[in-house]
């Protein structure tokens, strides 16, 4: 609104009146014809003429027409202001004023202009017929000649785009079920494949777990491979004499798969379980050298970088997804506009689906209109009725907390139970049985409260949006809290420190090697969730969707009809990650046997969607729900550290297995590696935590916070200045716009009766 | 791959890269599904002109409520027509390559039924209408949302969106992007 608005606005004072049509065609020579257009039609339309009111298509052909040989070059002008889309505005203007300048199209463009010229027509939103004619204008421009080291970088830039094609081409076909992620987005639209493409990222954060963890633990163990301990005498310290017992321990002649299942017997001798990894130091003598590489050393620092780079992973994710959701906080308002204009999904290409769709944005601009109305309703509700909703509310909330302590209970009596049962029986499947038992419990508390808190949260009359926060926030708090009962059930068989001379505290019951007992525990309740799932998604699932397929009876479809529930099913899956989480430190081959299981639920999942259920009733928009899988994701993870966090730091490692042996506490191996680097290290970092550092630094990072919602503030404001004068402007430029159309009429009018007059007079001279 | 090779000389493959948001690959992709539309017409001629209920026929055209304004945004001949550049065309714009004010201009052509470059008061009663398919809002609901929609985004209170306007809840709306988006 540059040029031509800013005159107006100065010659406003003087009622421009009597700047009068001239002052109109000067500031729109080029547009002469379409105005006299416009004006035959309705002289009201001129507002469509304003520079600011046209897109870029339109004035792009526009251009075409009047300057024929000026098109390409216009772009030069316009290019730099296109990366800012409020600047769009401007270089429109831009466009406008470099038509009525003379032909630019002999200016030499240099080889970097007409590369970037080339790439930029594709933007243009005009048919391939012109672009292929921009293009080739451009080429074969009369002045544009290459020579010597320009043709090189011509040459040398075609070969880099081309190397970047093949880059990216490779990689695209390694991109991961690109058909599948189709069909699903093609059926239920963009937020459930969000969720999807949620499981591919952790499994490639997975296996980027796994390879360090195979490259730094695996991998050497298997290299040095490490004798089993067999000399313990009489004399020798505890230590050794525990681990000879503990490895020859009697194997159980089990049955394979039984021990396969449990973990137990020939597996728990394997690279799987944390007791199995040595505690040496590996000396391999290269030339003169001696090479040392401590698997203790090497086995807490991978544990503690592939928590780091979890964290890191996540916290970017989220910071992308939170990103997203401030712009869209401030733009509040927003909510209809991008109901209606991103609210259908391009990609859906299934009929039912796409009703499906309709009905849904049908029923999403239904409850918009209806929270309004609810709103009022809320601010009209009595005392009385206020007071009895709340009362209810605390009610169901109470009631929520006893189940949920009542499920912990539930958890620590079954595990306990298990354990003295366990070690009474001799019967195989007794045993088997008696394993499994705290699993089973925990999975099936969290198949089944899940239905009780739904069942429970309809008679708080809470808005639709905020249910779906409510349960999530519920069902993970339940996960959560079950595994936290679980942990501290196996902390108090864990915790106890041996007498002198034994192994293990016989009285509490610690096993000879409580790491992989722990590991053990994870591994089978990894195991009885992944198997939940298959059970549930096609022997229970399955016919029932088919039940409700092929019987139209109600009581049928009652039984038989499924939504795609997206936040279960993104708890099922963030579950199971903080179980990988929690046990790679237990059994550091778990990450990959978690690779596969994320591999198998993607299909598992995949089915649940497609052929067991109908697209859900509620709008899951890819972008919201991306930020809330992230920010479960981060809950679960803080959670799953702890307890790994407190095992490093706190609890005496088992004395027979292990890489940590022989030592108080895991960590005081770290303190220990220490103390022997070199003092320059051991100088700068106790620099750092000193107080002459820390201090200072904890001040600049408090300053520089302060520095940013001070700015961030100030930008929040101007935001909302120039809001208003926006509004204003718009005001005033349709006041203008009016007076002139009355004014154009005027003249119009006026015109006409000169000519009649005119041609009155004629008449009469005649 | 190897029928769609011939049909293209190395060249106008060239131009289809550099013009289009797609490597050689995908362009040669996008021939065999346009070819899939109507296999005799386009065997012969690579380059023929598809009515537009031929158009229709591709699936993701075929359900979409805007399929027809798609169709003739993009047709050279603004008649709905397509011949094979227009249907790349399209595709490039709908490719997920394609940057945001890109895909916005389009949609702004798309939804601007009237083609007065604004989104009045009945240009965006079509859009709802076309959305809500069979489930029709009442007069006083469809006022309302209009209405709504309106206070949201037109921000110099002129009674419809000019595509400044319409630019600016677009760059706000994160799942703009992601919705107008057709994978090949």
């Amino acid at each position: 609104m540059s040029g031509g608005a800013n005159r107006k606005k100065s010659n406003r004072g003087q009622g421009w009146e009597e700047a009068g049509f001239e002052f109109y065609q000067e500031s729109y020579p080029s547009n002469d014809v379409e105005l006299h257009d416009v004006l035959q039609k309705d002289p009201k339309h001129l507002a469509t003429l304003l520079p600011s009111k046209q897109n870029r298509a339109y004035a792009t052909i526009k251009m075409r027409q009047s300057g024929t040989s000026t098109r390409t070059y216009r772009r030069q002008t316009s290019s730099k202001s296109r990366r800012e889309s409020t600047a769009r505005r401007a270089s429109t203007n831009a466009e406008v004023h470099v038509s009525m300048l003379p032909d630019l199209s002999k200016s030499i463009p240099n080889e970097q202009k007409a590369w970037e010229q080339i790439m930029q027509i594709k933007e243009l939103p005009i048919s391939m017929t012109e672009k292929k004619k921009m293009k080739s204008d451009i080429q074969n421009a009369p002045n544009f000649r290459l020579q010597g080291y320009e043709q090189f970088k011509w040459k040398r830039r075609k070969a880099l785009r081309r190397f970047d094609q093949k880059i990216n081409e490779i990689l695209s076909k390694l991109e991961l079920w690109k058909k599948d992620l189709k069909k699903i987005e093609g059926n239920f639209g963009t937020g459930v494949v969000a969720f999807f493409l949620f499981i591919k990222w952790l499994i490639f954060l997975n296996i980027f777990i796994f390879v360090l963890i195979f490259l730094f633990i695996i991998l050497p163990m298997i290299i040095f491979n490490p004798s089993d301990p067999t000399d313990c005498f009489e004399d020798d310290n505890s230590t050794n004499c525990c681990a000879v017992d503990y490895f020859n321990q009697s194997i159980s002649d089990n049955l394979v798969v039984l021990d396969f299942v449990q973990g137990t017997g020939w597996m728990e001798h394997t690279l799987f379980f944390h007791g199995f990894y040595s505690n040496d130091i590996f000396t391999y003598a290269s030339h003169a050298f001696t090479n040392y590489y401590s698997l203790p050393l090497a086995y807490v620092s991978v544990i503690v970088v592939i928590l780091l780079v979890s964290l890191v992973a996540i916290v970017r994710s989220a910071a992308k997804g939170f990103k997203h959701r401030i712009i869209e906080g401030e733009g509040q308002f927003y909510q209809y506009c991008n109901l209606i204009f991103a609210g259908w999904d391009f990609c859906i290409h299934n009929e039912k689906a796409a009703i499906m769709k309709k009905k849904v944005i049908y029923n999403e601009v239904k409850g918009c209109l209806e929270a309004e109305k609810l709103e009022e309703e809320k601010k009209n509700r009595t005392k009385e009725e206020r007071t009895k909703l709340i009362a209810l509310r605390i009610f169901i909330n109470v009631i929520e907390i006893v189940i949920l302590i009542a499920c912990g209970a539930a958890i620590f009596f079954v595990f306990t139970f298990s354990s003295d049962k366990r070690n009474e029986t001799d019967d195989e499947f007794l045993s088997l049985l008696y394993g499994f038992l705290p699993s089973i419990t925990i999975v099936f508390l969290n198949v089944a409260v899940p239905l009780i808190f739904k069942f429970l949260v309809v008679y708080e009359h809470y808005s639709p949006n905020f249910v779906i926060n409510i349960l999530l926030i519920r069902c993970v708090f339940l996960r959560l809290a079950s595994l936290i009962i679980f942990y501290a059930s196996m902390y108090t068989i864990v915790s106890c420190e041996p007498e002198d001379g034994e192994c293990s505290n016989k009285q509490c019951g610690t096993p000879m090697c409580w790491e992989t007992f722990v590991g053990q525990h994870i591994y089978k309740l990894a195991l009885t969730d992944f198997a939940t799932h298959i059970l549930l998604t096609f022997v229970v699932n399955f016919p029932r969707s088919l039940i409700d397929k092929k019987s139209k009876s109600r009581i049928a479809n009652f039984i038989g009809e499924q939504m795609f529930d997206l936040p279960k099913h993104v708890l099922d899956i963030i579950y199971t990650q903080t179980l990988c989480w929690l046990g790679c430190f237990y059994a550091p081959m778990l990450p990959a046997m978690f690779v596969v299981i994320f591999i198998f639920m993607f299909y598992i999942k995949k089915f649940a969607c497609l052929v067991n259920s109908k697209p859900s009733n509620v709008i899951h928009r890819a972008s919201r729900s991306n930020s809330m899988f992230m920010i479960i994701l981060l809950v679960s993870f803080v959670v799953a550290m702890l307890p790994v966090a407190y095992t490093i730091g706190e609890i005496r490692p088992s004395q027979s297995c292990g890489p940590f042996r022989n030592l108080n506490t895991i960590w005081s191996f770290v303190t220990k590696a220490f103390i022997n680097t070199p003092q320059w290290i051991q100088h700068f970092l106790d620099f750092l935590i000193s107080a002459f550092f820390a201090i200072p630094a904890f001040i600049i990072l408090l300053l520089c916070l302060y520095y940013y919602t001070a700015v961030n503030s100030a930008n929040r404001h101007m935001v909302r200045i120039l809001k208003d004068q926006l509004v204003l402007e718009g005001h005033d430029k349709q006041f203008l716009l009016e007076r002139l159309s009355l004014f154009i009429k005027q003249q119009q009018e006026a015109q006409k009766q000169m000519r009649r007059s005119e041609g009155d007079r004629n008449a009469a001279s005649n | 791959m190897g029928q769609g090779k011939s049909q293209f000389s190395e060249e106008e493959l060239q131009d289809y890269e550099d013009l289009t948001y797609f490597s050689k690959k995908e362009v040669l992709y996008a021939h065999q599904k346009f070819k899939a539309l109507a296999p005799e017409k386009v065997g012969h001629n690579k380059n023929a002109k598809l009515p537009i209920n031929k158009m229709l026929q591709y699936p993701e055209l075929a359900v979409n409520p805007f399929g027809e304004r798609i169709c003739k945004v993009f047709s050279s001949s603004r008649d709905g027509d397509c011949t094979f550049e227009d249907f790349l065309d399209m595709m490039s714009v709908f490719s997920e390559a394609a940057p945001k004010s890109v895909k916005a201009e389009h949609a702004f052509r798309i939804f601007d039924f009237d083609g007065d470059d604004m989104l009045g008061t009945s240009d965006l009663k079509q859009v709802i209408e076309r959305l809500l398919g069979s489930n029709k809002l009442t007069e006083r609901e469809m006022q309302h949302l209009i209405q709504n929609i309106l206070e949201e985004a037109d921000l110099d209170d002129d009674g419809s969106l000019s595509f400044a306007e319409f630019e600016h809840i677009i760059d706000k709306s994160s799942d703009f992007a992601n919705a107008f988006r057709i994978r090949l």
